[in-house]
């Protein structure tokens, strides 16, 4: 069975599919979930864009198609390394990562092995979009 | 600015951090890919692994710009790591931490460490003579600050230590004392070699020394305090401090440790009042202290 994601609303959709066979409906439910709530969150004006991925799918969503390759690394690195360091200290799994820099800030998180990065202006308000995306 | 007068200072501020704040289980301050200072608790190989995902991360961060701030909330905790300055400050703390209020000391205490130790390494630079190397290196004469200073109660024992000091020598150079005399050493040299590391700054709350023999020119500080400048200047000669206020007044003075175990390791500096008015501060003041190296 092939899959197919497609982001709803979004400037620069860009859909993977994997042609793994096996997934579960409710993976797909799970998936489909958060792709409309980051649908929801996407329409806020200070949220540059979002990348999700699960094991079998992908859907990003950006302002600047041209920087996705960009984007999509440093997603991977930052929960990566996240992981790692919590590792390091005996924290367990990581719930979410939240990446400031100078110019705008990311919200990364695995929410049952889809892994999402939200990237956002400085001033927006990242405590309401986790709220908004958590279960 | 050399890295020993902030690794001395922001160690202390660390291990206080976690005094303050017992759900801080792990701080550590880095910069330049290099770990300056660890709170006790701190495993240097989780330092440097954290430094490591931290470098991994800053260097695929282009999208957003340099790094100010990461927080990582894990199941059974989390992370942050916060750049001030040029300095990244590491806290890692259980769930039950106070968020807000482990912010709020690290964000003020740190940079005001920094910015104190920046601004007495400035002071002490620009006050620093130039060193020179002695034509004829004395003896090894160089000794730790023993107990036996420390405890020497005798104000006769004490002159007869200042006299042993010629005041007019210039700090000398570490690997200058200890060369051979058969060896000379080529000036050239000797300037391309690191100086004496430079006083380790010590901030401390002053307390009233009071009694019928307590001499007014002799301060007391905490052992531990004593010890780490032993630690650091190993050979040099440490007779005298010199403290400074927040208004910007010094003296210098001699030092002793505190006698009562229960004012140790409070961060207080006992100091006779005839002292105080000349700083012109009061007890419950800060002040900072700092080794003058003969």
């Amino acid at each position: 069975m092939v899959k197919k994601k497609q982001s709803q609303e979004t400037a620069s959709p860009l859909v993977v599919d994997d042609d793994e066979i096996g997934d579960t409906s409710e993976e797909d439910e799970t998936y489909q979930d958060l792709s409309n709530k980051l649908a929801e969150i996407r329409k806020n004006k200070d949220v540059i864009g979002y990348i999700m991925r699960s094991a079998t799918s992908a859907t990003i969503d950006l302002k600047e198609p041209e920087k996705i390759v960009e984007y999509a690394i440093f997603s991977s690195q930052a929960l990566d390394s996240s992981q790692e360091i919590s590792d390091q200290f005996e924290l367990g799994d990581v719930k979410s990562v939240l990446i400031e820099g100078k110019e705008s800030k990311a919200l990364c998180m695995n929410i049952e092995g889809n892994k999402i990065s939200i990237f956002m202006e400085k001033n927006a308000d990242d405590a309401d979009i986790l709220k908004q995306i958590s279960p | 600015m050399s890295n020993e007068v902030y690794a001395f200072a922001l160690k202390s501020t660390l291990n206080e951090i976690q005094n303050a704040c017992p759900d801080v289980t792990s701080n550590f301050i880095f910069k330049d890919g290099e770990i300056l200072a660890k709170d006790r608790n701190t495993e240097e190989e989780n330092a440097t692994q954290t430094l490591e995902a931290f470098d991994a991360i800053t260097e695929r961060a282009d999208p957003l710009g340099e790094i100010e701030n990461i927080s990582i909330q894990s199941a059974e905790g989390k992370v942050n790591i916060a750049a001030m300055n040029d300095f990244y400050l590491t806290t890692v703390s259980s769930n039950e931490a106070d968020e807000k209020y482990v912010n709020t000391l690290t964000r003020v205490l740190i940079p005001i460490v920094i910015k104190l130790s920046e601004k007495f390494q400035s002071a002490s630079i620009e006050n620093e003579p130039i060193t020179t190397v002695q034509p004829e290196p004395e003896e090894d004469d160089a000794e730790k600050v023993t107990d036996e200073f420390i405890d020497d109660e005798t104000p006769d024992e004490d002159e007869a230590n200042e006299n042993e000091q010629s005041y007019e020598e210039e700090p000398e150079e570490e690997t200058a004392a200890t060369e051979p005399y058969n060896e000379p050493v080529q000036e050239s040299e000797i300037d391309d070699e690191p100086l004496i590391p430079d006083p380790p700054v010590t901030q401390l709350i002053v307390e009233n020394l009071g009694g019928l023999l307590v001499p007014s020119d002799t301060i007391r500080v905490d052992q531990e305090i004593i010890n780490q400048w032993n630690e650091l200047y190993g050979d040099n000669k440490i007779n005298e401090v010199e403290v400074e206020a927040l208004n910007g007044k010094t003296t210098r003075c001699k030092f002793k440790h505190i006698k009562k175990s229960k004012d140790t390791g409070k961060g207080i500096i006992k100091m006779p009042e005839k002292m105080q008015l000349t700083l012109e501060i009061a007890a419950g003041e800060l002040v900072t202290v700092k080794p003058i190296i003969e």
